[in-house]
């Protein structure tokens, strides 16, 4: 009888027990399948031979790809319907030809453009001279930086000499840019609110960059010189947010400290009770 | 005769505050081999606490709407008076809370204090747990950050594994077939109404356990460490001769909380971003996917499982057996003894538990 009762029991026991394992507990299953809002254009061309899957490898690689810009950015159409993403009634665009390539990009970079009409590359579009993409390269568009002037790039063309003595007199101004924008980023990195630095660098940058389609060499120098000053401001401020962080780690140093000692003291004030 | 004491005496003769400190603090005697870890209870208590106090504080300045929420946390970290120490002293604490509650219940599972008449109190301890968990998974999405936008979708999107109600269950979860605002309104409810009163009935139900039970004896340093009770009837398990919890055991408790204050201090000050990853100070996009995107450590287990199998449903499942199965614990282990290193079986899955879960985790960092 006792037997039967146990075996009861244990059988009872099992069977909720069987069921409540049934039943998933939903907290703590985190994590498995991503879901992915990318245009169909990534996810149609991703799947094609080579020569219309390299645009979109490319592009991953580039400063839209890392900025958010997708290919309906630049080519226009339909990001969301895969039937209609290539129609004009969309308003997909697809490649322009080459002299409406700076039109193209200007539609975003106007300033930019603007200087490029102006320079000497400007003036040779459509009689042989470059264009956005000969330097930037068109699907993988890589950040502007002084790296874009460089021998192997502008010897396709002309002679290094003249680019040579620009790039040099620009070096300094570009070195204090990518290292403000370092501590920038470092800084964005834990939490600090850089929105008006990241502005402000922006804005120097690009007026740095205006510089890059000149060829006038004194020109360049002079306004370098501008820049530098704008770009101390920056640093000032981000000097002043070096110092509260380190301020805050001293006050850590104090108060961890004293809740050490405070430890130690209640520990000796215990034992005096044993 | 001094003022203070001319107060107590009017306390007194009103509601007998004396013989409440009596029979609370000086006369309630605990074990005389009671030990350090018998204090992680007070130090989750104050790590609570602070929890309600600084999510009051932030709730000043946060708006639980998609479109400023990650604005109004950049801000408290930012321009509000002392926000950055307020919001990281959220967010540490919310991981050090977990820590100390993991330690907890492994202190209670291996001096064998969950056993018998103690099933109810580790009963409301798991689901004290399981509720903590639920609060940290709620709080990671109000930021709006990239982790939390994606974190989110991920941990959502699992309930899909469940047959036939899972695709229901997780629009019933976001409030919408994607994460969006709805689930932002749901999860902020949930993070600081719902679940931190759940929390809050449930520490009050456990700690009536504890009052009615009594403090259990430590199994080590005794001839005798098996379970004393019958089970014929109530019993109070008191433990005259031993030391009073006033002021003895009460200076124990500070010593114990003063060492977790420094230690969470020293993280809060010197390093709060081992918590964060660079995806937590972006808003967030749900046009852009971050490459890697983890849960917090106290979840890479559970993640790492369902990574493991080829089928979500079987990870779920084995996760919900594994859960209930320490659930009941207290209705499984029906043994007498209680010290650890006389229950070689225990001591080996145990061990063996907690090397898996630790395995799993560093698997699942690492993956």
């Amino acid at each position: 009888m006792i037997y039967c009762l146990n075996a009861m029991n244990l059988r009872a026991r099992l069977c909720v027990f069987m069921m409540l394992a049934l039943v998933p507990f939903l907290l703590p299953s985190v994590l498995c399948a991503e879901e992915t809002a990318e245009p169909v254009c990534i996810q149609c061309h991703s799947k094609m031979p080579e020569k219309y899957s390299q645009p979109v490898t490319l592009w991953r690689g580039s400063i839209h790809a890392e900025n958010g810009i997708f290919c309906n950015g630049c080519h226009g159409g339909d990001p969301k319907d895969a039937a209609n993403a290539m129609s004009p009634a969309r308003g997909f665009l697809g490649a322009p030809k080459e002299p409406a390539i700076p039109a193209f990009c200007g539609r975003c970079h106007v300033g930019v453009m603007k200087d490029y009409l102006a320079s000497a590359h400007g003036r040779m579009l459509g009689k042989g001279g470059p264009t956005c993409v000969t330097c930037h390269g068109n699907h993988q568009v890589v950040k502007a930086s002084l790296e874009l002037i460089n021998e192997k790039s502008c010897s396709r063309c002309h002679s290094f000499e003249r680019a040579r003595v620009i790039r040099a007199a620009m070096q300094e101004t570009e070195s204090t840019i990518v290292a403000i924008d370092q501590r920038i980023n470092a800084f964005k990195k834990i939490g600090t609110d850089t929105e008006k630095l990241e502005k402000e660098l922006f804005s120097v940058r690009n007026s740095f960059h205006t510089l890059f389609h000149n060829v006038n060499v004194e020109l360049v120098k002079k306004e370098s010189a501008r820049i530098q000053a704008d770009l101390k401001k920056i640093q000032v401020v981000l000097d002043r947010l070096d110092a509260t962080y380190q301020r805050r780690k001293i006050a850590g140093a104090v108060v961890v400290s004293f809740m050490l000692l405070a430890a130690l003291a209640l520990h000796l004030l215990r034992k005096t009770f044993d | 005769m001094t003022l203070i004491k001319k107060i107590v005496d009017w306390i007194d003769v009103r509601v007998g505050i004396r013989e409440v400190t009596e029979k609370e603090l000086t006369g309630y005697l605990l074990p005389r081999n009671i030990n350090a870890w018998y204090s992680m209870g007070s130090i989750l208590l104050f790590a609570f606490a602070l929890q309600v106090v600084t999510g009051m504080l932030l709730l000043i300045y946060y708006v639980p709407d998609a479109d400023k929420a990650f604005k109004s946390v950049t801000s408290i970290m930012n321009d509000a008076p002392y926000g950055w120490l307020i919001r990281m002293c959220h967010a540490v604490g919310s991981n050090m809370m977990v820590l100390v509650l993991l330690l907890h219940m492994l202190s209670v599972l291996f001096m064998g204090s969950y056993k018998k008449p103690r099933e109810l109190n580790w009963v409301t301890g798991f689901v004290l747990f399981t509720m903590v968990q639920g609060i940290s998974l709620t709080g990671y999405l109000l930021p709006w950050s990239q982790l939390s936008f994606w974190a989110t979708t991920v941990a959502t999107n699992s309930a899909s594994a469940i047959p036939v109600v899972g695709q229901y269950l997780v629009e019933f979860l976001r409030g919408s077939p994607l994460v969006g605002p709805p689930t932002l309104g749901r999860f902020f409810a949930l993070h600081v109404a719902v679940i931190p009163a759940g929390i809050a009935a449930l520490i009050g139900a456990h700690l009536f356990f504890l009052k009615r039970t009594g403090v259990s004896t430590p199994p080590f340093g005794q001839e005798d460490s098996t379970n004393q009770w019958q089970g014929d009837s109530y019993r109070y398990e008191g433990h005259p001769g031993g030391i009073p919890f006033f002021p003895n055991f009460a200076l124990e408790d500070l010593r114990s909380v003063a060492i977790y204050m420094a230690c969470f201090l020293a993280v809060v000050f010197f390093d709060p971003y081992l918590f964060f990853t660079r995806d937590s100070f972006i808003p967030a996009n749900p046009f852009v996917t971050p490459a890697h995107i983890k849960p917090e450590w106290y979840f890479l287990a559970n993640y790492q499982t369902l990574k493991i199998f080829p089928n979500e449903l079987i990870g779920l499942s084995l996760q919900g057996a594994a859960m209930t199965f320490l659930a009941l614990l207290p209705f499984i282990d029906r043994g007498r003894e209680r010290h650890p290193l006389k229950r070689p079986l225990f001591l080996v899955c145990s061990i063996g538990g907690v090397l898996l879960w630790i395995g799993l985790s560093i698997w699942g960092h690492l993956s």
